[in-house]
């Protein structure tokens, strides 16, 4: 399951192979070829809904012109010291060393966090410094704190994708992967994808798993997405956020309750992380959280909610390090569909240890603790004795079957996994 | 298994030791002998405290309460006494209301209060410790409360203070010897020296366990030496948890959580039993020694964790996230 991410793997890499926006691309080619240091907009604010392209015409752009790409993802950066370090250094130094120029990308500018004051002001004084171009991006500019970017900035918008535009992409990849898909297929992906190239191929990806040619029926699935989306979306906040605070947003934009979030989240870690240290790390903030949301039901201790919702989103979002990215889809939590499947088992298991328990003073936990180890070893030594204890024990004959371990009921076998939508 | 509805009968071999051997009054009890001895004046004077017996499982705490209701009310017993199990009965107010009914009546004897035992009174959170205590105080007159818990500083100390608190004990291995060769002997099963010391060593004063090993043991028909003892245990404690560490370590943790999934849904092993066995595995571990006491640490913290109540399941994917980072690290 482990594969290149086709977003990354087609990337438009030309102006030829990009698709849409083409006034917002006019728009940034022109402001690129007029620049000068001298220039009162020294900053190109690209803005618009994610998966159009943003990031990808910056990469392009770039290389039309010839230029170094110094990107970096404004996210990364926690103090206002380090920016003015890293993009500071960057941004001052131009052909003064007689290195070609530069474009300074700086991704994910709204991933700045509110309190992050000093970091938004040193942003500023790098774009206010900068001798080469610097491009942000971001979704969403229209939040208060960044009127003093606008104003210096060249701001280019970019909106969503048309339907054709991205069948158009689709196309070009699937003739790459040798694949067939009907034109019907790919424009049930494109119009699910409601503009965004970056989900269309996810799920293109998603569709072809396994088959050379992809129809109608085979992406039928997407109709009921709008329904389950934002956990996936939550889910990639959890596992390839770079912030904190973008991780910590996830449990918000879901409408679940934590412990159903928790499986989720839970559900998928061994899939989305590799590195045994970083699972390691993962799944104890998960045993850390899960230990405070056990405290939050048994004793209605409400206040340590949001250490386990912090635990089990950003406590996971930093437990990647040196997990390489592999492609894997979300899944749905196995282990509720386990538990459903083995419901009437564990319904008969608790039954008999009810009537043990009613005849040893013990608890049912207790009895299978104590008690039913010692009746299957019984099984197994002495099966007539065993039966003749059960019958003592006034157990059924299902309940003697299931005790004996004569009847293993095959579990449902898990459906296939659903869906991913992930950069 | 159309045989199994037949042939009723031939019952003799076929009871619970542990029931069949249990003492019926506060004189049979060979073991907690301070506490046999107070307990004993309670029903001399037919009067008691609310009381809180805490100690390890299989220690007594159970049939010493059995004993003094037996003691107290004779075959008014049913009437008069009542258990309860914290860990089974769903929250608070079905104890409360199962309280109410039971300890409205008065008591038919001349004691003048009913016995209501409250077993694993440490499950109960603290919020339901506290109504508990109201119900306590409510129905003084009449009924006098058993708790009985694992470790007496679960209980909230406002319960604590209202109870004459008797601590168990593990019992002294020369008691389980004594009691599981009187058990062989009425049972006519032959066991051996190093039969009987293989079985207190693994039951580390829990007699419950003891005697459960002797019964399971003894069904083999032949005579119970050690060789058998350790077969059995390995039957009761079988090698899936080295399996599931097996797995976790040289495979992946989805494989792994997978077959814990059976060991907890499907087999129904509980958590702790889980983590204990992992205890037990861990000095086998192809790993440096220090390593190892940092494991231990790991389990015990997993243990513990278990114990507040979070998710069995989890807490042991952790544990086996990091056991394998270790042994990766150190190996």
């Amino acid at each position: 399951m482990s594969e290149v991410p086709w977003v990354e793997k087609y990337r438009p890499k030309s102006l030829e192979e990009y698709v849409g926006n083409n006034e917002a691309v006019d728009h940034l080619i022109k402001w690129v070829k007029n620049w000068g240091p001298d220039r009162s907009k020294k900053a190109a604010l690209l803005y618009g809904p994610p998966g159009v392209g943003k990031t990808t015409i910056a990469l392009i752009v770039a290389k039309m012109f010839n230029y170094d790409l110094v990107e970096m993802n404004a996210s990364d950066w926690r103090t206002a010291e380090k920016i003015s370090r890293v993009a500071g250094r960057a941004a001052e130094q131009g052909t003064l060393y007689g290195q070609s120029r530069r474009i300074i990308l700086i991704d994910e500018v709204d991933g700045l966090s509110d309190e992050d004051v000093g970091g938004l002001m040193a942003l500023l004084e790098v774009i206010r410094k900068s001798r080469n171009p610097v491009i942000l991006v971001a979704n969403d500019i229209w939040q208060p704190r960044f009127s003093n970017l606008r104003e210096i900035c060249e701001l280019i918008e970019f909106k969503r994708l048309t339907s054709r535009d991205i069948v158009k992409h689709l196309k070009r990849i699937c003739s790459m992967e040798g694949l067939e898909a009907d034109d019907d297929a790919l424009k049930v992906i494109a119009e699910k994808a409601e503009g965004d190239m970056r989900s269309a191929v996810n799920d293109l990806q998603t569709a072809s798993y396994g088959r050379r040619r992809i129809t109608v029926e085979d992406v039928s699935w997407l109709a009921t997405r709008n329904r389950i989306q934002p956990i996936f979306d939550a889910l990639k906040l959890v596992f390839y956020g770079k912030t904190v605070n973008g991780a910590k947003s996830a449990f918000e934009m879901v409408d679940m309750d934590p412990e159903m979030f928790f499986e989720w989240v839970y559900e998928n870690v061994p899939a989305q992380l590799n590195d045994p240290e970083d699972l390691s790390e993962a799944f104890e903030n998960l045993a850390l959280a899960g230990l405070f949301l056990a405290k939050v039901k048994r004793e209605q201790n409400w206040k340590l909610l949001s250490y386990a919702l912090e635990c089990m989103t950003a406590g996971v979002a930093v437990s990647r390090r040196y997990s390489k990215p592999k492609w894997a889809p979300f899944k749905f939590p196995s282990r509720i569909r386990f538990l459903s499947s083995f419901k009437a088992r564990r319904e008969l298991l608790n039954g008999l240890a009810a009537k043990i328990a009613l005849k040893t003073h013990a608890s049912r936990a207790k009895v299978v603790r104590e008690y039913l180890p010692y009746l299957r070893a019984i099984a197994v030594l002495n099966p007539d004795l065993f039966e003749k204890m059960c019958k003592k024990l006034g157990l059924t004959e299902e309940e003697f079957n299931v005790l004996g371990g004569l009847k293993e009921e095959a579990p449902e076998k898990p459906s296939k996994a659903k869906y991913v939508r992930r950069r | 298994m159309t045989s199994y509805l037949n042939g009723l009968g031939a019952y003799l071999m076929s009871e619970l030791w542990s029931e069949k051997y249990r003492p019926k009054s506060l004189k049979d009890m060979v073991n907690q002998k301070d506490i046999v001895e107070r307990l004993k004046r309670f029903v001399e004077t037919k009067s008691m405290p609310h009381c809180l017996f805490a100690g390890p499982p299989g220690t007594g705490k159970t049939t010493a309460a059995l004993c003094l209701a037996g003691d107290l009310f004779g075959k008014f017993l049913a009437d008069s006494f009542m258990e309860l199990n914290a860990s089974d009965e769903r929250g608070i107010n079905v104890i409360r209301d199962t309280v109410k009914r039971f300890a409205r009546s008065r008591s038919l004897t001349d004691v003048p209060f009913k016995i209501l035992v409250l077993d694993e009174a440490d499950h109960l959170t603290a919020d339901a410790q506290h109504a508990l205590r109201r119900t306590m105080e409510k129905y003084t007159d009449t009924c006098r409360f058993i708790l009985s818990c694992n470790y007496s500083s679960r209980i909230i100390e406002p319960i604590q203070s209202r109870c004459a608190i008797f601590r168990f004990t593990p019992l002294p291995r020369e008691d389980t010897v004594n009691f599981l060769k009187r058990i062989a002997k009425a049972e006519g099963v032959q066991l051996s020296e190093d039969g009987v010391d293989a079985i207190a060593e693994i039951a580390a004063g829990d007699l419950r366990r003891a005697i459960n090993l002797l019964q399971a043991a003894s069904a083999t028909g032949g005579p119970v030496t050690a060789d058998v003892v350790y077969r059995v245990i390995g039957l009761v404690h079988p090698k899936k948890v080295a399996e599931l560490l097996d797995i976790s370590i040289k495979g992946d943790l989805i494989s792994a959580r997978e077959e814990l999934r059976r060991l907890l849904y499907i087999e129904g092993y509980s958590g702790s039993d889980i983590v204990k066995q992992i205890h037990s595995q861990v000095f086998k571990l192809d790993i440096p020694e220090p390593v190892k006491l940092k494991v231990i640490e790991l389990v015990g913290e997993a243990d513990f964790r278990i114990d507040q109540g979070a998710d069995e399941e989890v807490q042991i994917m952790a544990l086996l996230a990091k056991i394998k980072l270790a042994t990766l690290k150190g190996g």
